[in-house]
């Protein structure tokens, strides 16, 4: 056995050897003479000098001489050579990473089953010196390291774990297992990645790759050609026959194996009640979209889901979504009194399109104007008209600033004067002259801020072009700086600003929208524009009808929209929400102002409600990622020899080759060994030293 | 020092319990220590016996000539007023202890409690105390017991020790048969021991000798090196106990067994008392040593 030392100076210290021999040889003859009745016998005994030179107490000799010997040795930083590491066993040490794919495909058949049967048999093969780590994946990780080196940990996360709601993502894992492998000490370094190899969790990363000597091991725990028949999507269509609103449920069937499905049963359930069932045939890797009856919507929240007869994997057989009643906003336009009869025809023209969400318009003269017109309303638009005085402007004031909206329309009869004192702040400065541009053939308008609520539809190429409308007049307004500014005129006059107020909002555009001085209404983006401008002024929040596992839910929007019995001071507070889980969990979260995310990680109704109410504040439908049910599989020995390191070597040898001296024994540390020997014999010589001096006393 | 500390309640109670089993059994330990030598006048009836020419014709027992018409004398169990003397060595050896009570003391509580117990036999007590000369004389008497144990009570060991010279004294100013209790640590050779107490022996004195040594005497369980001190001389010499330990074991033991061995073949009753062991249980010892020994007479 090969045997070197790191720092062989320190032998010097043997020299302290002297000291017990010494100590022994040197017999300790006390001071004070002994009195004793008679010499007559002793000194008749010969007495030789040498005999007191004898080393007495051989075992405390022997055991303070080891002691001092192997404290040298320690400070030498002994280390054995290569060959020699295999007695302590450190040449079979090895880092392994077992990485088990959750995602719902995993619940198919037995999938789940036997992959747990071979991480724990993986985990089962771990040595006393072995390093473990678990990788549970799906589209997030957790981690799960056990160096104690008996596994428990990791066979405790493994008996925990479940199939979860994600979806496969094999980069996820991979990475974790390339950092762990890359930071390893350990001579053997070993990924074993248990999974069904899906096809859609595998993107070709190419930046992965475990480091050179790390081996991946793959287990496949698929069995056969799958067959899945899922429930991907569902359309839901409104419509309203004599004022009612009616839906009707659409929903998408894929057949994802190669055997065609015939007379499956699919059914639509409302309320937890089977409302209709048809069957369905579909051919192999097709769809099929089935129309289900419409039915009368309730002026409530409803939970509906279309569920189709099990198969091998009937999690995604299943879809949920919540129904509410269509939802419209209520526009007010205010005109000026002189105003023509077509002065908002095309303002009304756009907002009669469009049922999500329909608009209610109702067009008034601003001298007709009432304080009674603005109940139930969302949007108010000063279409070129002057600010209402009296009590109606104050009640127009309070509306803004109790959250309604305010489109101002500042076009050829718009003028400061014309606005009373107490409502100029809701202008974004003075109101100045029209600016004319026939000369130049209309000015273009710009867009500075695609990421306002009103332009972000635009904000993609050919989204939207605001360069076609032509601006041949508008008005000049002195920005005093309280506005943001949303778009400008190519000159860097302000075309659109906006304003907060209280908690309404108000909006300026500074030309008119009757195809006077602009032809703005007749470009395609009026449409769209005057929309989005509806919905940010009404702050309208469609409700999402279901939710996809994976996203998050801001909690906030429960207070500020779906609580109108708390007060503002109560939302300053923070507010205490239930969320109970498909699972049954309940979950207290403290909502404030701030937004509050809800991971949405199972699949199901998530309710919200507050702790003293019985009726939830709302329901969330939580479905799958449908693309995990594309169970198409991957070819292992693609992804294997995408992360593994090309020209593999033995990594033990490659390991002994590289490693220095120091990195030797600093690997083996046989000196932190030898430090506890030194300790025990220690102990053992200070117990027989205490015997020999009680026996001696 | 109060005589009551000598007769520790304790220790008689056990000596008398062991006075009964004596008186029972033969002579017991008192009896057993003076057989009379003489046949003397007595209330206790011996025997008869035909008159001899130079008989004391008072002595004749006329009642029996009446009836017999011959001459018998009666004799009488002699009365057990004995000589008993201790002689005592309080040489500086004898100050020796390796635990709490030194040989000295030891001497002095087993010289008292003889002492007492014998004045019990209604004996003459005396004492003899003496280093390389004799110390203190106290001679046998009836009335001595209170001087004797006085006398202990002072006892100092501080000069060196020899046993010839002293005990030669003794036997010259010893004019009666005795019984005499030596009580020393005996260090003289073997040979001086005996010759010594064999002049006491010849002139018809009954001889017990107590060797009364240290448990450090005998074990000799000193385990670092130092110089001993001969408490007599104020000689030093250095000894490593663990080299020497064992030759000095086997040089005690053998000198104890061949006083043992030549003491008894001079008829001298030798008895080894270690100040360790209780005294009441040395003197138990002892008597059932002396009980032994009768039955073989």
């Amino acid at each position: 056995m090969g045997f070197s030392l790191l720092a062989p100076l320190f032998l010097a210290g043997l020299v302290a050897l002297a000291i017990p021999v010494i100590i022994h040889l040197t017999q300790k003859t006390k001071k004070e003479a002994i009195p004793f009745p008679s010499l007559l016998f002793l000194s008749r005994v010969p007495y030789k000098t040498n005999r007191r030179q004898q080393i007495r107490h051989w075992w405390l000799f022997l055991l303070r001489s080891a002691a001092i010997v192997i404290l040298v040795v320690a400070f030498a930083r002994p280390w054995l050579e290569s060959d020699a590491i295999g007695g302590l066993g450190l040449e079979s040490a090895r880092e392994v990473v077992v990485m088990v794919d959750q995602s719902y495909s995993m619940a198919y058949g037995d999938r789940w089953e036997r992959a747990r049967v071979a991480a724990r048999g993986v985990v089962e093969g771990l040595g006393p010196e072995d390093h473990g780590t678990l990788v549970l994946f799906s589209d997030r990780t957790q981690v799960v390291q056990d160096h104690a080196g008996d596994g428990v940990a990791l066979r405790a996360a493994i008996d925990a774990a479940s199939v979860s709601a994600g979806v496969t993502r094999y980069a996820l894992p991979l990475q974790v297992a390339e950092q762990i492998l890359f930071e390893s000490q350990l001579p053997i370094r070993e990924a074993v990645l248990i999974t069904d190899f899906q096809r859609v969790g595998w993107e070709g990363e190419d930046d992965i790759q475990l480091p050179q000597g790390a081996v991946l091991r793959r287990i496949d725990v698929t069995e056969g050609e799958p067959t899945n028949v899922a429930v991907t999507d569902i359309t839901l269509d409104r419509s309203y026959r004599s004022g009612r609103e009616r839906v009707a449920v659409l929903a998408r069937v894929v057949n994802q194996g190669q055997d065609s499905v015939g007379n499956a049963q699919i059914t639509l359930s409302i309320d937890g009640e089977q409302t209709a069932s048809q069957a369905i045939s579909v051919g192999p890797n097709d769809s099929e979209v089935i129309r289900f009856p419409a039915f009368a919507m309730p002026q409530r929240e409803v939970r509906g889901s279309v569920q189709i007869a099990d198969d091998a994997l009937p999690v995604d057989n299943s879809f949920r979504f919540v129904l509410s009643p269509g939802q419209s906003i209520s526009v007010l336009v205010l005109e000026h009194a002189n105003a023509g009869r077509d002065e908002s025809l095309y303002l009304t023209r756009a907002l009669g399109i469009g049922s999500e969400p329909p608009h209610t318009v109702n067009v008034r003269r601003v001298t007709a104007f009432q304080p009674s017109d603005l109940d139930g309303r969302s949007v108010v638009i000063l279409n070129d008209a002057p600010f209402p005085r009296g009590t109606g402007g104050r009640r127009l004031r309070e509306f803004v600033n109790d959250g309604g909206g305010l489109l101002v329309v500042l076009a050829a009869r718009s003028r400061t004067g014309s606005w009373p004192e107490d409502a100029i702040d809701l202008l974004p400065g003075a109101i100045g002259v029209p600016v004319d541009r026939l000369a130049d053939r209309g000015g273009t308008l710009s867009v500075t801020d695609y990421d306002h609520p009103v332009f972000d539809v635009f904000c993609a190429p050919r989204s939207g072009d605001f360069s076609e409308a032509r601006y041949f007049r508008y008005r000049r307004v002195q920005d005093d700086g309280r506005a943001a500014v949303l778009a400008r005129f190519d000159d860097g006059n302000i075309a659109l600003a906006e304003l907060q107020v209280g908690n309404g909002k108000v909006l300026v555009w500074t030309s008119d929208l009757s195809n006077s001085w602009n032809d703005l209404p007749v470009q395609p983006v009026f449409l769209p524009t005057i929309h989005q401008v509806m919905r940010h002024l009404a702050r309208y929040a469609p409700q999402q009808p279901w939710f996809t596992a994976g996203q998050v839910l801001d909690l906030s929007q429960y207070l500020a929209t779906g609580v109108s019995d708390i007060d503002v001071a109560e939302l300053a507070a923070q507010v205490e929400l239930i969320v109970e889980s498909p699972k049954g969990d309940r979950e207290i979260r403290q909502v404030g102002n701030a937004p509050e995310y809800l991971p949405l990680d199972q699949q199901g109704f998530y309710k919200v409600r507050r702790p003293e109410d019985a009726d939830p504040l709302g329901t969330i439908a939580v479905n799958l990622d449908i693309t995990e049910s594309d169970l198409t599989r991957l070819d292992p020995e693609q992804l294997v020899s995408a992360v593994t390191y090309q020209g593999t070597a033995s990594s033990t040898v490659n390991l002994a080759a590289t490693l220095t001296p120091s990195d030797k024994e600093r690997r083996q540390g046989l000196w932190w060994y030898l430090l506890v020997a030194v300790l025990l014999i220690m102990v053992a010589e200070s117990v027989i030293s205490n015997r020999v001096s009680s026996k001696g006393s | 020092m109060k005589t009551s500390q000598f007769l520790d309640p304790k220790v008689l109670a056990r000596i008398d319990n062991l006075d009964l089993l004596a008186r029972t059994v033969v002579d017991g330990f008192i009896n057993g220590l003076h057989h009379s030598p003489y046949f003397g006048l007595s209330v206790d009836f011996a025997e008869h016996r035909p008159y001899t020419p130079g008989d004391d014709i008072r002595r004749i027992d006329w009642r029996v000539f009446g009836r017999t018409d011959r001459f018998y004398v009666k004799e009488y169990e002699a009365d057990t007023n004995a000589n008993f003397s201790i002689l005592f060595d309080i040489s500086r050896s004898m100050d020796y202890t390796s635990h709490v009570v030194s040989k000295l003391d030891y001497g002095r509580y087993l010289a008292a409690c003889l002492a007492y117990f014998s004045r019990q036999q209604r004996d003459r007590v005396g004492i003899v105390t003496f280093d390389t000369d004799i110390v203190d004389y106290v001679p046998a008497s009836a009335k001595h017991l209170d001087i004797v144990l006085h006398t202990i009570d002072r006892i100092s060991a501080k000069q060196p020790g020899a046993l010839e010279a002293p005990l030669l004294k003794v036997a010259e100013m010893m004019r009666r048969r005795s019984i005499l209790v030596l009580i020393s640590d005996l260090y003289e050779d073997p040979d001086t021991v005996v010759r010594a107490l064999s002049k006491l022996r010849h002139k018809g004195n009954d001889i017990i000798v107590f060797h009364v040594l240290d448990p450090a005497e005998i074990d000799f369980p000193f385990d670092e090196a130092a110089h001993f001190e001969d408490l007599e001389s104020g000689e030093r010499i250095p000894v490593v106990p663990e080299t020497l330990g064992d030759q000095y074991r086997a040089l005690m033991n053998e000198h104890m067994a061949t006083l043992s061995d030549r003491l008894i073949a001079n008829g001298i009753d030798y008895c080894r008392f270690v100040t360790s062991k209780p005294l009441d249980y040395a003197l138990f010892e002892y008597l059932s040593h002396r009980e032994r020994m009768s039955r073989v007479r």
